[in-house]
C-alpha cells in the first residue's frame, strides 16, 4: 500500500507496516483492534478505543487473535494427492486438478464455507457452486440453526425481525436473554448487559444452567433442554392477559393466537416478566447460538418474536432483537449465498427478485434449487470444495463425517491451516489466514467492516479470494477481480443490502446493512410445545466447539483450557447436578449409564452445581462419547444408573 | 540544579530537535491512529509526534516487553543443538511518554533486575531513553496522585519535559538525558527562574484539579493484608468480571508471561508471550487441578499482588501506578479502582 510521507497512520486504517486496524474474526460481535507484526509475522494486538463496538475492549480471545496465525501448523504450498500421499506442486497443476475433479463430479458436487470466511471468498463460493458447478448444494457450519431462528423471527416480525445495536442493548430497561453462557459465547454483549445492568435493568435469563448472568438476573426462568418453547408460551400467555388489560388495538392475528393459547393459565413468574415487558420503554431480546434442531430452534424464535410483538417491542426503536450467530462470519455467509436453500441476497427460498438480479451480474442462470445442507451434502456428494473449515470439528456428527471424507473421490480443501480436514484432501490449495488478507466481514449487528493484511501469507499462500476467482475462472466463468474491492463492488450489485458497505471508503468504522423494508408484525396460532417429560434429558452443553477451531486450537495462550479438558476426559464427561450425582451415589469419574430408545452408553460422570436438577449435559466437544444416545436429536429423554 | 541538567525548548524548534533524534536512533511516539485513536508507534518524521493527546491506551510496555518476544533460536547443526540468543540491538528513544508510565517502567525494571536477572528486559531497557511529558492536566481515568506515580516525577525518567505554554521546559536526570537534551543545539536555551515557577505552578493546578477521580488505597490495603475481605465479595465481583486478561495485558506493571516454542525451518524460535493471572489456565496445572478453579479467586489474588501490605514492603509500592488503562479496558465493571472502593466499603455493587 502507498504510504503518504510524514503520516503513520492511513484514514483507511492500514498503518506503517507495524500496526493495521482490522476486525476481530472470533465470536461475530465484530471489535475493532490493531494487529501488530514483527519480522512479516503477527505479534500482538491493541483493542480500539474509539470503535463503536470494542471501546477500547477485546475478550480473551481477541486478545489472543495474532497467535494462530503465527504458531499454527500451516499450509504454505499447493498439494496434491499421488500415490496416498500429498506432495507439493505448482499453482496451476493444483487448480487444474482441482477444478477437473469437481467439473467431473458436478450436480453431485457440495461446496461447504466457513465463519472464517470473508464476505467476498463467501460470495465466490456461492458463485461457484450455483453458476458454475451447477449445485444447490451449499452451506456453513452452524448455519442452519441459526438460519432457523432468523426465520422464526421473520415469520413474525418480517425480514428486518432482527435488528437493533449493542447501545440499545445497553439503554433497555428489560432483557432477556436466551441460554447462552455470554461471557464464553459472546463476551462483549455481556459488557452491553452488563452496563445495563448497573444502570437497573431487569435481566431474565432462559437456560438449563445457571450460569454467570442467569446469577445476575432479576429472574431466571430453569428449562430442560429440547423444551424451552414451554416457558416461551407462558410469557406469550402472560403478555396476552397484560395486552388485555390495557386494551390496545388487536395486532393482525392476534385473535387465533389468543384461541390457540386458551386455557393456559400463566404462572407467577410468567406475570411478573410479562409485566415488566409491558411497563419497560424499551426490552431486548438476546438471542443466543443453539445446538437444537432447525425445527426446533424456528418454532422457538417465533414464540419469542411473538412476545415481544404482543409486549409491543418488536420492531420499536430501542427495543433490540439480537441474534447471535455461532461465530465469526456465519452472518455474511448467509447473506452472501453460502446456504443451500437460498440465493445471494434472498430474502427467502423463492426470491425472484434475487434470481434477476444474479441472472443480470452472472451473465447466467443461476442454480435455484434447494440443495442439501452440510452434513447430507458430506455424506452424499462425490467431489466436496470445503473452504476454512474441519468439518469433523464443526459438524454435529463428527464420526460419520470423517467416513464421509475419508470416501470422497475428490476432496478440495482451502485453508490457511493444516486441519484433520486439509489431511484428508486430494488437492490442497494453501490460502491467507487473519491478518494476511484484505476483505470485509458481517457482524452479527449487521455491521460490515474491513479486514485488513498487515503481512504476506506464507510462502506459495495466497488471499482465499484470489483462489477462488482462479477456480472459477477455470470452472468458465470470466471474472476480473483484481482485489477484493473488486469482488465487493459486484457483491453490491447482487446484493443490495451491501451496497454501502462497497461504497465506504474505509475511513470510518464500516457500514450498515440496508435494511429491508419493513412487512409489519404478523401473529397466529402457535405449535404446540413437546409434551413435558417426567425424568432426566440429556443434551450437548453448547452449540460449537471452539478448541477444534485452528484460531483456538493453534494458539498457545487460548488453546490451553481446551487440550486439557480433552486429556482430563479422554472418554468424554457427562455433567450431572449434584443432586442427581448424590441420587446415583456417584462421584466425578464414576461411570454413569444412560440409555434411551436409540442406544446406550457409559459415560463418567461430571457433577456440576450450576445444573437443574433433570439436566445431564455432554460439552460439544465430547459429543461423539454420546452419539449413539442421542441418535441424532439434540436432546434427548434418557434413563441413567451406576455404570 | 547543574546547567546542563535543565533547559528550554521553543515549540517550534521542537520538529528539528526531533528530526535529530531521529537520525541516531528508533523513536516511538504517540501518534494519530485511526479515528482518534492513538497508539504509542515508531515515527519516520517529527511530523509524526502528538503533543497534545490522551495517554495510548496500550502502555509503552511492549518496548521492553513485547506481546510476542523471540527469546533464543534452537537450531540444529551437525547433529548438535546450536542456541542464538534473539537480539533486537536497536537504541530507541520514547517521547512523550506520561509520568505513570516512566514509574511503571521503573517499577518493571525492579522487578526484571532482581536476581536472578532478566537478561533479556534489561537488554531492552537500558537501550531506551525515556522522555517523559508531564501532565498538566489530569486524564480522564487517571489517579496517578494516589499512587505517587505524577501528575511529574523526580526520578525515573531520562528526560522530563514540562508543557510551559511557548516552550517545553526540559530537566534531565542521567547522562543519556543530558545528551538527549544537547542534541537540541541551539534550540536548547536555560531555563529562567519563571520557567521554574511556571513548572512547579503547573503541578500544583494539576494536583488540584484531580478531584473526585482517586484511589484510596490505604484502608483497603489493611483490610486485604488483615484478611478481613469477606469471600462473597469476591464471588458476587466476579460475576461483573468477563476474564478478558485486558487489566493484565495493558497495565504498566503487570508483567506475567509464559514461554513457548515455535517452529521454525531448521529449527525452534523459544518466544515469551503475554499472559494473564485472570485466565483460568494461568494456574492450571498437567493433572488437569486448578488451584484457582473459581474466577473469584484469581481476583482475590490479583488485588492481594497489587494491593496488599505485604507486597508494598517488599516491593516500596503498590502495584498500580495509577494511569486508568483497567478502567478505560475492562470488559465488565471490574477495574482496580472499582474494586479498592468495594474492600474499603466491604461490599460489591456491580
Amino acid at each position: 500500500m502507498a504510504e503518504k510521507p510524514g503520516v503513520p497512520h492511513h484514514s483507511d486504517g492500514a498503518a506503517n507496516g507495524r500496526a493495521a486496524l482490522t476486525t476481530c474474526p472470533f465470536c461475530s460481535c465484530g471489535c475493532g483492534l490493531y494487529i501488530h507484526g514483527e519480522a512479516g509475522v503477527l505479534a500482538g494486538v491493541t483493542p480500539s478505543e474509539h470503535h463503536p463496538v470494542s471501546q477500547g475492549r477485546l475478550c480473551a480471545r481477541g486478545w489472543a487473535a495474532h497467535e494462530a496465525p503465527a504458531w499454527g501448523e500451516r499450509l504454505t504450498e499447493p498439494l496434491l494427492r499421488r500415490d496416498g500421499v500429498l506432495r507439493p506442486v505448482g499453482w496451476e497443476e493444483a487448480l487444474a486438478h482441482a477444478a477437473e475433479g469437481l467439473r467431473r463430479a458436478a450436480p453431485a458436487v457440495g461446496v461447504l464455507g466457513s465463519a472464517r470466511a470473508t464476505n467476498e471468498e463467501c460470495y465466490l463460493l456461492a458463485r461457484i457452486g450455483r453458476q458454475a458447478l451447477g449445485t444447490a448444494n451449499l452451506d456453513s457450519a452452524h448455519r442452519s440453526s441459526y438460519q432457523a431462528q432468523l426465520d422464526g423471527l421473520a415469520l413474525v416480525g418480517g425480514p428486518g425481525a432482527a435488528q437493533g445495536t449493542l447501545d440499545d442493548l445497553e439503554a433497555s430497561e428489560v432483557i432477556l436473554l436466551v441460554e447462552g453462557d455470554l461471557t464464553s459465547t459472546h463476551p462483549r454483549v455481556g459488557l452491553s448487559i452488563l452496563r445495563a445492568l448497573r444502570r437497573g435493568a431487569r435481566l431474565v435469563t432462559v437456560g438449563s444452567s445457571r450460569t454467570q448472568f442467569a446469577r445476575l438476573a432479576a429472574e431466571h426462568v430453569p428449562v430442560v433442554p429440547g423444551r424451552e418453547r414451554e416457558a416461551f408460551l407462558g410469557l406469550v400467555a402472560a403478555a396476552l392477559e397484560s395486552r388485555e388489560r390495557a386494551r390496545t388495538e388487536a395486532l393482525p392475528g392476534e385473535a387465533e393466537l389468543r384461541a390457540g393459547l386458551a386455557g393456559r393459565t400463566p404462572l407467577e413468574p410468567e406475570r411478573r416478566v410479562a409485566a415488566w415487558f409491558a411497563d419497560a420503554p424499551r426490552a431486548s431480546l438476546v438471542l443466543g447460538p443453539t445446538n437444537a434442531d432447525a425445527d426446533e430452534a424456528f418454532e422457538s424464535a417465533r414464540v419469542l418474536a411473538t412476545l415481544l410483538a404482543v409486549s409491543g417491542h418488536l420492531r420499536r426503536p430501542g427495543s433490540a432483537v439480537l441474534l447471535l450467530p455461532a461465530r465469526g462470519n456465519l452472518r455474511g455467509a448467509c447473506e452472501l449465498g453460502l446456504t443451500p436453500d437460498r440465493l445471494p441476497g434472498a430474502r427467502g427460498p423463492f426470491d425472484e427478485e434475487a434470481l434477476g438480479r444474479l441472472r443480470t451480474v452472472w451473465g447466467r442462470e443461476p442454480t435455484p434449487a434447494t440443495g442439501l445442507d452440510a452434513e447430507a451434502t458430506v455424506q452424499l456428494a462425490s467431489a466436496l470444495l470445503v473452504f476454512a473449515e474441519d468439518l469433523p470439528g464443526a459438524l454435529p456428527s463428527p464420526g460419520a463425517v470423517r467416513a464421509a471424507l475419508e470416501r470422497a473421490r475428490c476432496l478440495v480443501v482451502l485453508d490457511a491451516f493444516l486441519t484433520p480436514t486439509a489431511r484428508l484432501a486430494h488437492v490442497v490449495l494453501p490460502v491467507a489466514a487473519f491478518g494476511e488478507t484484505d476483505g470485509t466481514v458481517t457482524s452479527f449487528e449487521g455491521r460490515v467492516q474491513r479486514v485488513r493484511r498487515l503481512v504476506a501469507p506464507p510462502r506459495s499462500a495466497r488471499p482465499g479470494w484470489r483462489v477462488l476467482a482462479d477456480l472459477l475462472e477455470r470452472l468458465g466463468a470470466a471474472t476480473s477481480f483484481r482485489s477484493a474491492d473488486d469482488v465487493l463492488a459486484e457483491v453490491a450489485g447482487a446484493v443490495p443490502a451491501y451496497a454501502d458497505a462497497a461504497q465506504a471508503d474505509g475511513s470510518g468504522w464500516g457500514a450498515a446493512l440496508r435494511l429491508p423494508r419493513d412487512t409489519g408484525i404478523a401473529l397466529g396460532p402457535l405449535e404446540a410445545p413437546s409434551p413435558p417429560v417426567a425424568g432426566p434429558v440429556l443434551a450437548w452443553d453448547g452449540a460449537l466447539d471452539w478448541g477444534s477451531d485452528p484460531l483456538v486450537a493453534f494458539s498457545p495462550t487460548l488453546r490451553r483450557d481446551h487440550l486439557s479438558r480433552r486429556k482430563l476426559h479422554p472418554r468424554g464427561v457427562v455433567g450431572l447436578s449434584l443432586g442427581m450425582a448424590q441420587q446415583l451415589g456417584v462421584r466425578a469419574g464414576d461411570p454413569v449409564r444412560l440409555t434411551s430408545s436409540s442406544g446406550e452408553t457409559t459415560l463418567p460422570a461430571g457433577p456440576r452445581g450450576d445444573l437443574e436438577p433433570d439436566v445431564l449435559l455432554v460439552p460439544y466437544a465430547f459429543r461423539e462419547a454420546a452419539a449413539v444416545v442421542m441418535g441424532g436429536a439434540a436432546a434427548r429423554e434418557v434413563r441413567l444408573a451406576r455404570g | 540544579m547543574r546547567q546542563q541538567d535543565v533547559g528550554t525548548i521553543a515549540k517550534p524548534d521542537l520538529r528539528e530537535w526531533v528530526e535529530r533524534l531521529l537520525a541516531e536512533a528508533e523513536v516511538i511516539a504517540p501518534t494519530p491512529a485511526h479515528g482518534g485513536d492513538v497508539l504509542f508507534a515508531t515515527i519516520r518524521s517529527a511530523d509524526e509526534v502528538l503533543w497534545d493527546f490522551e495517554n495510548p491506551l496500550a502502555p509503552p510496555k511492549p518496548l521492553v516487553l513485547p506481546q510476542t518476544e523471540p527469546l533464543v533460536r534452537i537450531r540444529r547443526r551437525n547433529g548438535r543443538l546450536a542456541l542464538e540468543p534473539v537480539d533486537d540491538a536497536r537504541p530507541r528513544v520514547l517521547l512523550n511518554a506520561r509520568s505513570c508510565d516512566v514509574k511503571g517502567m521503573a517499577f518493571l525494571r525492579q522487578m526484571m533486575a532482581a536476581e536472578p536477572a532478566d537478561e533479556a528486559w534489561l537488554r531492552r531497557a537500558d537501550r531506551l531513553t525515556l522522555v517523559s511529558l508531564a501532565c498538566n492536566d489530569p486524564c480522564r481515568q487517571g489517579f496517578c496522585v494516589c499512587c505517587d506515580a505524577g501528575p511529574s516525577l523526580r526520578e525515573g525518567y531520562d528526560l522530563q519535559l514540562t508543557d510551559l505554554g511557548d516552550r517545553l521546559l526540559a530537566e534531565a536526570a542521567s547522562e543519556r538525558g543530558r545528551r538527549t537534551l544537547a542534541a537540541a543545539g541551539r534550540a536548547l536555551r536555560p531555563a529562567r527562574e519563571q520557567d521554574l515557577d511556571r513548572r512547579a505552578e503547573l503541578e500544583g493546578e494539576a494536583r488540584r484539579r484531580f478531584g473526585r477521580e482517586t484511589c484510596h488505597f490505604g484502608s483497603a490495603m489493611r483490610r486485604l493484608s488483615a484478611g478481613r475481605v469477606e469471600p462473597e465479595l469476591w464471588e458476587q465481583a466476579s460475576d461483573w468480571c468477563q476474564q478478558c486478561g485486558a487489566c493484565s495485558y495493558l497495565c504498566p506493571v503487570c508483567y506475567c508471561f509464559s514461554v513457548a516454542d515455535r517452529r521454525e525451518d531448521g529449527g525452534f524460535l523459544r518466544c515469551r508471550l503475554w499472559d494473564s493471572c485472570q485466565l483460568s489456565a494461568f494456574t492450571l496445572e498437567a493433572s488437569g487441578h486448578n488451584p484457582r478453579h473459581q474466577p473469584a479467586e484469581r481476583i482475590k489474588r490479583r488485588l492481594f499482588h497489587k494491593v496488599s501490605a505485604q507486597y508494598y514492603r517488599r516491593d516500596g509500592s503498590v502495584g498500580c501506578v495509577g494511569c486508568g488503562r483497567c478502567v478505560r479496558a475492562c470488559l465488565g465493571t471490574t477495574d482496580l479502582p472499582a474494586l479498592v472502593a468495594a474492600v474499603r466499603e466491604g461490599t460489591w455493587n456491580g
